[in-house]
């Protein structure tokens, strides 16, 4: 930190917050608000004497709540800058002052009670996210007792009780009476691999680890100390790991194979009784303690959704931010020019995260030194001349790739092909068809429709599949030799966003028994939200069909990842079933309601046209 | 908008059940009972006349 402090390159904002950012790759535009500190950080010696004459004391969140701090204060040991901040809100008051003694102390007269948040605008061509992670906040669990007996703590806690620079100086202590413990437990995943709703189905990555170095520490600080594990399975897999974890059970750290039932307080000196089913040996076991760690998992950030707002990126099901590829481009996000590090994107450990950070890093400096990026090839374009201003483009794109239209100024909106990513969810959206995407026209699907079904249509079930998942789910079926009906016949578009309404009429109306959209999963989509369009979509269509006296259930819908050839085969398998159940009389009577269909909106479509030549 | 209770309607199975529609935070739908992906969520008006 105090290297990036002080690097000549490298511009630190602390105490900041980023507002919005706008533009694309090689043309963001971020807004910054720096906080008013209240405190002059370059004439600040960290003399302290303004906390020392401060009369507020409020727990300090760094220590854990383990001291206190006043209302002027240094965040940490090792802030950058160095320098006090004054905390406002919990401050005698400034307006009018109430106390002002900190601004009476301070001789290089640093205090500004006046002092007002800033906003910076700055110019940046790509962006690196790496907003970390939180903590699981064990209380959920509450058969261990956390918050309830004072010497149930988390690893957190653990971490400042025995740090140096901890809130007693190092000296470990239990929090009931003050002495130092003669025996510890850690129970592990706490908030983690959990299937009961309580915690998170992942695994934290680092607790494990963690925990075997805190028992190195107990046992280097306090030989005699006894020391219990308890775990469902030690994950020891990166380098030196495994020969920390044996050195640890060297040292006499008990390992026991069993997660507690429930942990119960002797009223009487505090000490804590655990029951445990020992499932190395099927016993159940009582174990009384002096303390006991819970080793907390770790979380995505609480306000983890601003940052995905900001940046347009999209989340994985545990909620971690999802990169561009998980094995080619695992520091990209989606979005183009933003690459993301540390454990925004996934738990990881110091090593990990400094690794991630160097690719994101180097990943930018690519971007930055050519000085130019290439577009998609598949990307959307507008035809200004039927554009109605209607703005839904824009507000579909989930890479904010199109500026919005000026209804009143008649002025079509703009899509920004350095940003577009070519899902095409604006082009199935545009009630005007104002939009077409490069290589995946309409006309083009529309003609690989009719070739489907221009001899015995009847018989085909008509799919489209979005090309990263349920096309390659298709190809997997394939190669892995999965038998399916030959009556399927594929449609390929880029992402199920594409899919417009007018594709699966078309397919209708041309005599298709049924027709089955298949796309992403919403946590692998490609195009970070553009399959909930299609799912909105399809309500809307089912809707229609019902409207039009046709079965509604003649279109599927399924999500289908690429790995799941099964599942391909399956529905396939199962929609061959359904498509020998529509009758030829059902098929007749559909094409019959769409051709008038077809035939209305031709005619409102050419009376509009004319209306527009006239004017 | 605000999230709502819905009617959901499984177009593979016929399986009908309620539950929560938020238009702002749209999740992926899966049938309870075959688990296909071909849930329909239905009008108002119809779900309340099924009802």
């Amino acid at each position: 930190m105090m290297d990036v402090g002080r690097h000549p390159k490298v511009e630190l904002m602390t105490f900041s917050e980023v507002e919005s950012i706008t533009g694309f790759v090689g043309n963001f535009n971020v807004r910054v608000r720096q906080k008013a500190r209240y405190v002059d950080a370059s004439e600040c010696t960290i003399c302290a004497e303004c906390a020392e004459v401060c009369p507020v004391a409020i727990p300090d969140a760094y220590q854990q709540g383990f001291s206190s701090r006043k209302a002027i204060y240094l965040p940490f040991p090792q802030a950058v800058p160095s320098a006090y901040v004054l905390d406002m809100e919990n401050c005698l008051g400034n307006n009018p002052i109430a106390c002002g003694k900190c601004a009476e102390v301070c001789e290089k007269k640093c205090i500004d009670y006046d002092d007002q948040d800033k906003f910076v605008d700055l110019e940046v061509g790509v962006i690196i996210a790496a907003t970390g992670m939180d903590v699981y906040d064990p209380t959920a669990y509450d058969e261990y007792g956390y918050t309830r007996y004072e010497n149930v703590i988390t690893s957190m806690e653990f971490e400042r009780l025995i740090c140096a620079g901890g809130p007693t100086d190092g000296h470990f202590i239990r929090p009931s009476d003050r002495k130092a413990p003669q025996s510890i437990g850690f129970i592990q995943c706490v908030g983690s691999r959990s299937r009961d709703g309580r915690g998170n189905p992942y695994c934290s990555n680092i607790c494990c680890m963690n925990t075997v170095k805190d028992t190195l520490l107990l046992c280097d600080h306090y030989p005699g100390i006894a020391t219990k594990v308890f775990y469902m399975d030690i994950r020891a897999f990166g380098k030196g790991f495994e020969d920390l974890y044996m050195r640890s059970r060297e040292e006499g750290v008990r390992y026991i194979r069993g997660i507690p039932g429930t942990v119960v307080e002797n009223p009487e000196n505090g000490n804590l009784v655990l029951t445990v089913e020992n499932t190395t040996t099927g016993q159940l076991e009582e174990h009384e303690l002096e303390m006991l760690v819970l080793s907390q998992g770790v979380i995505p950030r609480r306000d983890g959704d601003q940052i995905k707002h900001l940046l347009t990126l999209s989340t994985t099901s545990d909620g971690f931010i999802m990169e561009s590829h998980p094995k080619l481009k695992p520091v990209d996000a989606p979005t183009k020019g933003v690459f993301i590090a540390g454990c925004m994107e996934s738990p990881k450990d110091v090593k990990d995260s400094v690794t991630q950070a160097g690719a994101a890093a180097a990943r930018a400096s690519i971007l930055l030194n050519a000085g130019k990026t290439r577009i998609e090839a598949i990307t959307s374009q507008i035809n200004s001349e039927l554009c109605n201003f209607c703005g839904i483009c824009a507000k579909v794109c989930p890479y904010n790739a199109i500026l919005a239209p000026d209804r009143k100024a008649k002025k079509a909106p703009i899509i920004i092909q350095a940003a577009c990513a070519g899902c095409g969810a604006c082009a199935a959206e545009c009630p005007q068809d104002a939009i077409g995407m490069r290589h995946f026209t309409n006309d083009q699907i529309m003609a690989q429709v009719d070739a489907i079904l221009a001899v015995e249509p009847q018989k085909h079930l008509v799919t489209f599949a979005c090309n990263w998942c349920s096309y390659a789910g298709g190809d997997n079926a394939g190669t892995a030799r999965l038998q399916y009906p030959t009556s399927c016949r594929l449609i390929r578009t880029m992402c199920s966003g594409r899919v417009d309404e007018k594709f699966i009429m078309r397919a209708f109306r041309m005599g298709a028994p049924m027709v089955l959209v298949s796309g992403c999963h919403f946590a692998d989509c490609h195009y970070i939200s553009a399959v909930r369009w299609t799912q909105k979509r399809m309500d809307r269509i089912w809707s229609k069909l019902d409207r039009l006296g046709i079965r509604d259930d003649r279109l599927r819908l399924e999500w289908i990842s690429a790995a799941e050839g099964q599942k391909f085969a399956k529905v396939m398998r199962e929609l061959e079933d359904k498509v020998k159940s529509v009758t030829k009389e059902e098929i007749e009577f559909t094409m019959k309601v769409l051709a008038e269909e077809e035939a209305k909106a031709q005619e409102k479509k050419a009376k509009r046209q004319l209306e527009v030549t006239v004017l | 908008m605000t999230a709502r209770d819905t009617h959901f309607k499984c177009l593979n199975c016929g399986h009908e059940y309620d539950g929560v529609y938020d238009p702002d935070k749209v999740t992926e739908r899966t049938c309870p009972q075959c688990r296909s992906n071909s849930v329909r969520r239905l009008p108002e008006k119809k779900a309340t006349a099924k009802k």
